[in-house]
């Protein structure tokens, strides 16, 4: 890869790929986050903490000097949370459907 | 101290310029409003000659508001928020939720109920119409609008704030990532080296002092720009299937086994008293959810108790009266995410302890300003006598930096003639308008920057000294009035605008007096 080119697909996750990101983590945190005593942890913390974890990605991805570590830190917590979030529905879907049998 | 590789830091050093001049003159009018909005409520009471010091909550209310439930349609007995407006008048707004184009909003009827108990204004619409500017509140109202959303609507006006609240946020990190001597810079001030020296420690010292000040405001800023346009809706999809109303209410509500049947309301006057008592200060909001059924459920919302941060709220049965427990503010009890969620409002408005703290948050938020402002002007330097001239950029810089402090004075002065005539909401955004579009033309003309800006620090100077008079002239209680009615906030705030005005009258006859040193530029460091 050109310097160039590993310029572009560290920008690339440092703007949108940071913003996308940090919205899928947003989401899927409150999947696997604990509901605390008063249950309200998983719900609340992903929305403090979204700004937190959008600067922690955005950083990373202009800091880190290897571009392939960028992208497996950042390709992982999509992947995990996308995971997270397609189970959910997944499960959603499919209650309705057996509870009609 | 930290010591990042040299490609580091020359990528850190780029992304803090690009960071401030792609988004910072932006920032700059968001934390400048947001600096005086600090002290909206102090200049609310100053521009509309506020008097009354009791508050609603401490005269009887009881029977106006069963006389209201009595009369409003039970449709919006939903829930009912009570707070003061205007001179210690309690509004009272019966509303039900309801989601409209994909957002959660109150409908129903506000009423104002005078010192005398009669209802002095009615109105049916919506949490915006209810919330919204007034003709007493329009300045203080102004300068909170222009700081949340800069008069962009919604949506796009919060995600536009939010976005400046992560470039603040990433240049606070990337300004602490580039200090090679964090220590050292917080206390070099060379007075006696070149012009650009002197301006760049001077960035570099307000900087670092204002570091931890410019995170905290950056994070819980875009927390709030955040919180309803992108969280809850991302939040409520993963969790309730997008049901926003279904997440509000794990959030905020109230849990217990609902009871529908028709219950006289409880002595709200006893609720106030106790929770008076209890919290040791008059309550900010109060609301009360399920009006008129057994079920319904009284919420006080109070100042942070002494050395505490977090505001707090009691918990009332509605129907008996009877206080029920303590409650967090967020969640039904103590928990990590609603602590941390709660502070987040003080920790941004800077109001946990009273005037000190706000005193603290309004000069540290002019030492943002004042670093956003001269941060540009170094970029500028920097790039000077280059292939590409900025020169443009340099005059709207001054246009900005100094004419917005302008507007904001020409519209305080346009309010105070407006408000006797009752016609503030219209006029005091006009104000700021004509303000502007002067130093746009002034910006224009003005043979170089340094001319330009002179002319607008002599006018804002000026404004800003004509300010008490004008509100003295135009009706506002005079000093002695205000200190008998305990109001001294008055006094204050027009002796600041008189200090601040001949302040910045001094320093610019200083400056035409003091012979020119001829500037040497130099890259800074």
């Amino acid at each position: 890869m050109t310097p160039t080119s590993r310029r572009w697909v560290r920008i690339a996750f440092a703007g949108p790929g940071a913003v996308l990101i940090a919205l899928v983590v947003m989401a899927g945190m409150t999947l696997w986050l604990p509901a605390g005593k008063a249950g309200i942890d998983n719900l609340v913390l992903p929305l403090v903490l979204a700004p937190l974890i959008w600067a922690g990605l955005f950083f990373h991805a202009c800091l880190d000097r290897r571009l392939g570590r960028v992208a497996i830190v950042a390709m992982v917590l999509l992947l995990v949370h996308s995971g997270l979030i397609a189970n959910r529905f997944r499960e959603k879907i499919s209650t309705p459907a057996e509870a009609h049998r | 101290m930290i010591r990042l590789p040299r490609d580091e830091t020359k990528a850190m050093v780029a992304v803090h310029g690009w960071s401030g001049i792609l988004l910072g003159l932006l920032l700059y009018a968001v934390v400048l409003t947001g600096t005086a909005a600090v002290f909206a409520e102090e200049i609310g009471a100053w521009s509309a000659g506020h008097v009354a010091t009791r508050s609603a909550f401490e005269r009887p209310m009881a029977d106006s508001l069963r006389r209201l439930g009595a009369k409003t349609p039970d449709r919006y007995s939903e829930a009912v928020d009570l707070f003061e407006t205007g001179d210690h008048d309690l509004g009272v707004f019966f509303h039900r939720h309801e989601m409209d184009r994909g957002e959660l909003i109150s409908r129903g009827i506000f009423y104002v109920v005078g010192d005398d108990g009669r209802v002095i204004h009615r109105q049916a619409g919506t949490n915006e119409d209810v919330y919204g500017a007034r003709n007493d509140n329009a300045l203080s109202s102004f300068l909170v609008d222009t700081h949340v959303r800069l008069h962009v609507p919604n949506p796009w006006g919060l995600l536009l704030t939010g976005i400046l609240g992560l470039s603040m946020l990433v240049a606070a990190v990337s300004g602490l990532l580039i200090h090679r001597h964090l220590f050292k810079d917080i206390f070099t001030l060379r007075r006696s080296g070149s012009a650009v020296l002197a301006n760049r420690d001077a960035h570099s010292v307000a900087g670092t002092w204002s570091l931890p000040f410019a995170f905290v405001l950056a994070f819980t800023g875009s927390f709030f720009s955040f919180f309803g346009t992108v969280g809850m809706p991302v939040v409520a999809m993963a969790a309730f299937g997008g049901d926003v109303q279904a997440l509000t209410e794990a959030v905020y509500g109230t849990p217990g086994k609902p009871d529908p049947r028709p219950a006289a309301m409880g002595n709200m006057d006893r609720i106030n008293a106790d929770a008076i008592a209890r919290a040791g200060a008059v309550p900010t909001f109060v609301t009360i959810e399920n009006f008129g059924r057994a079920d319904a459920k009284v919420t006080t919302y109070h100042p942070p108790r002494d050395a505490a941060i977090a505001p707090m709220s009691l918990l009332y049965d509605g129907a008996t009266a009877a206080f029920l427990q303590e409650k967090p503010l967020i969640g039904p009890r103590p928990s990590t995410g609603g602590t941390l969620a709660a502070i987040m409002s003080p920790l941004h408005f800077g109001n946990f302890a009273g005037l000190l703290s706000k005193a603290i948050w309004f000069g540290l938020g002019f030492a943002m300003c004042y670093v956003t402002y001269t941060g540009i002007r170094l970029w500028l330097v920097r790039r000077e006598g280059g292939v590409r001239s900025f020169a443009w950029l340099e005059r709207t810089n001054v246009v900005v930096g100094l004419g917005l402090p302008f507007a904001l004075a020409a519209s305080t002065a346009v309010f105070l003639v407006a408000m006797p005539l009752g016609s503030a909401t219209w006029w005091t955004p006009a104000g700021f308008l004509i303000g502007t579009a002067l130093a746009i033309m002034a910006g224009a003309i003005a043979p170089n920057a340094e001319r330009l800006s002179a002319w607008l620090r002599g006018a804002t100077g000026a404004m800003l000294l004509l300010l008490p008079l004008l509100r003295l002239l135009t009706g506002g209680p005079g000093w002695s009035t205000a200190f008998v009615a305990g109001q001294p906030i008055i006094v204050t705030l027009d002796i600041a605008f008189l200090f601040a005005g001949g302040w910045t009258l001094w320093q610019l006859r200083r400056n035409t007096d003091r012979p020119r040193p001829s500037i040497a530029l130099q890259p800074a460091e």
